[in-house]
């Protein structure tokens, strides 16, 4: 009796145990995305803290700050890292997404060893509230580290890689594909400890504008016209 | 007379001759006893031993006392006491044998007895008297030069020395031996002279080779923290601003020293902090001639302020955990590259995108950051370009990987007519593959509606 009872929710027994067909259950405490259709797609509801998320891009700038900016804004004035952004962040579009210019730190260095030493001396000391690390080339007992480093503390931690990264291993329990959508993003779920998802999930992601007086309308440009590719009767 | 456990593994034994120990071993490098450089030494360990005590006095023999009873709790314990001065005294390079009483000439006798560890931490009086009991009468200086007329009557441990009539022990020997003995026991008051920390902090250390590799100076900066801790410990100081000197070997011409100069936000007086920036400086360091010698100084110090303790732990840290995580991370990476936002009120975006250098405490507070009303509405990039990128134009319109659609009206920006002069119209455009882009139009005064437009890239909405 109570081991057909068992047998039936087996996930009751053990935080750490869940099905193929269900959602697993953090182990640490997870940041609200704030998106609904995101945080109800990722195990624990929300991004977890304390370990590696790896968000693969397909180019700089499709709205990768936008879709961490609420989890962001709930840290409470703790500093947040962006340790080698690709390009000068613009302090005045992140305290419109709620984050105030005295948490933010922008980090350069010279050599990649240096990022991922500064990656790890943050990560160990769990004063700051997020990393946001940009690499492009990193290897995979490096991440480990990192991913190591990160488990010790409850630091947001996020490396922010190209999405050609996709192909190789990585010991990051969430990974997620961004790509730019008419009007959002596209958030592919490349492993996550769920069920296999294959179909991206689309999220509205507007650039903020009071500029933009009309509704994004869906409209494709002309197709270019060569000369004598158009039939002559249609034209006559 | 003393030889390293290496010339004792070759066959050396004390008192050989100098050609005999050469012959055993070629290798062998003969000191001559200095009585100034012991004294240095005992100098040295006795300021690195205040930081567990104000009471570090000099016995005698090269012996050090230290009275630690007031301060036993704060430690932890007497061994965890003996556990870290052993760890601090290892750190400066140096081997003692500790040992610990209830009377001061208690413990210096233990620890000239040479019994093993565990017998030489005695706590209760009458432990202790049980130990003395047994140890031999030649260890108390005034008893030597009667050694054989001690021997002659029989008496040969302190005990059978107490059991002698005292009036008569004291007409043949003076009345040092029974003071001494009477001090060992807690029946007479001791004395001491306690070792005074020196108004400043300056130490040397004198390397035993040439050093050409920055990080193995560590070792020896390791050393004079050991020294300088102690020394903030007895004057209730914390330190701000210290300097390293590296002394280079004299060569054709005289070189000045190197100085490794440190500055702290937040005052300190423990050295695993130091000890971590030096490491990365050091590290850093190009060494332009090798070192033979290294000086530290205490610059700038503060009185010291307890810590205050909350009775829940703060998530991430309290501000001076997070205060020298910066440090550390301005150490590596040098202060240009670690950079605060600090947004000013202005129109144009490069001018308004302020980053500066992480302030320390000696430069002041960063300036308020500026933020302009209606900051929601304004169509601002994540990503601005350091350099603005002129675009291609193809089919009247602006070209970036491909042709670019405006998704916004225009944002004029014109200002800046007293310095870089700005005329320019923002819009968002939006390319095939939908990534949002901030792009402008350059406005050249004087130019007919007729010239061609110029336009730039200059954000990326991420």
């Amino acid at each position: 009796m109570q081991h057909s009872t068992l047998m039936a929710a087996p996930e009751a027994l053990h935080p750490s145990l869940w099905r193929a067909s269900q959602l697993g259950q953090a182990a640490t405490r997870c940041l609200d995305t704030g998106f609904a259709a995101l945080s109800a797609q990722l195990p624990g509801g929300g991004w977890p803290g304390g370990c590696l998320i790896d968000l693969l891009l397909q180019q700089a700038g499709c709205g990768e700050l936008r879709l961490l900016a609420p989890a962001l804004a709930q840290l409470g004035g703790l500093p947040i890292v962006l340790l080698q952004p690709p390009h000068p962040p613009q302090a005045l579009a992140l305290a419109a997404l709620g984050l105030a210019p005295s948490q933010l730190l922008w980090l350069r260095s010279t050599g990649s060893k240096d990022a991922l030493w500064a990656a790890e001396n943050i990560l160990r000391s769990g004063n700051c509230g997020a990393l946001l690390f940009w690499q492009p080339h990193v290897r995979g007992d490096s991440l480990r580290r990192l991913h190591l480093a990160a488990q010790g503390g409850n630091t947001l931690f996020c490396m922010l890689r190209p999405l050609h990264g996709a192909q190789d291993a990585s010991p990051a329990p969430l990974r997620l594909s961004l790509r730019p959508a008419a009007g959002g993003i596209e958030i592919g779920f490349i492993k996550r400890r769920g069920p296999q998802r294959d179909a991206p999930l689309f999220l509205p992601l507007q650039p903020p504008s009071l500029l933009q007086r009309h509704a994004s309308l869906d409209r494709p440009l002309p197709a270019p016209a060569p000369a004598r590719s158009l039939l002559p009767e249609l034209v006559g | 007379m003393a030889l390293s456990p290496l010339a004792g593994q070759a066959g050396i034994k004390p008192g050989m001759r100098r050609g005999g120990a050469l012959m055993l071993a070629p290798q062998a490098r003969l000191f001559e006893r200095s009585p100034t450089l012991e004294a240095q030494a005992l100098q040295e360990v006795a300021l690195a031993l205040l930081q567990f005590s104000p009471l570090v006095a000099h016995g005698e023999e090269a012996t050090l006392l230290v009275d630690a009873g007031a301060s036993l709790r704060l430690f932890g314990g007497v061994r965890a006491l003996c556990r870290q001065i052993a760890t601090s005294l290892r750190a400066l390079g140096y081997t003692a044998v500790l040992s610990c009483a209830p009377t001061a000439r208690g413990a210096w006798l233990l620890a000239n007895a040479g019994t093993e560890a565990s017998a030489r931490r005695v706590l209760g009086m009458a432990s202790l008297a049980r130990r003395l009991d047994r140890l031999p009468v030649g260890l108390l200086p005034p008893a030597r030069p009667y050694l054989d007329w001690f021997e002659g009557i029989g008496c040969r441990t302190l005990g059978q020395l107490r059991r002698l009539p005292r009036p008569g022990l004291q007409r043949r020997c003076g009345a040092a031996l029974l003071s001494m003995l009477d001090d060992a026991h807690g029946h007479g008051t001791e004395l001491f002279v306690w070792i005074a920390a020196p108004p400043t902090f300056r130490a040397s250390l004198e390397l035993f080779d040439r050093v050409e590799n920055a990080e193995a100076l560590l070792f020896g900066a390791r050393r004079l923290l050991q020294q300088m801790t102690g020394w903030l410990c007895a004057r209730q100081l914390a330190v701000e601003r210290i300097a390293l000197l590296l002394a280079h070997e004299r060569g054709l011409q005289a070189r000045a020293p190197t100085v490794v100069e440190l500055a702290l936000g937040e005052a300190v007086w423990r050295d695993e902090h130091l000890l971590r920036l030096l490491k990365e400086r050091l590290a850093q360091l190009v060494l332009e001639a090798p070192v033979i010698g290294l000086t530290l100084e205490a610059l700038q110090v503060l009185p010291m302020a307890p810590p205050s303790e909350t009775l829940f732990p703060e998530p991430g840290g309290t501000p001076e955990d997070r205060q020298r995580l910066m440090e550390l991370l301005v150490a590596r990476l040098g202060s240009n590259n670690v950079l605060q936002a600090a947004p000013l009120a202005d129109y144009r975006p490069e001018t308004a995108n302020r980053w500066l250098p992480l302030a320390g405490k000696s430069s002041g507070k960063l300036p308020a950051s500026d933020l302009p009303p209606g900051l929601p509405g304004m169509p601002r990039p994540g990503w601005l370009l350091a350099q603005p990128i002129a675009l291609l134009m193809r089919e009247h319109r602006p070209f970036y990987g491909s042709p670019l659609k405006m998704v916004s009206v225009a944002e004029r920006i014109e200002a800046g007519w007293w310095g870089q002069s700005q005329a320019r119209d923002y819009f968002i455009a939006e390319g095939r593959d939908h990534a949002h882009y901030w792009v402008y139009r350059e406005r050249i005064a004087g130019s007919g509606e007729e010239a061609a437009p110029r336009w730039f890239l200059h954000g990326l909405f991420a």
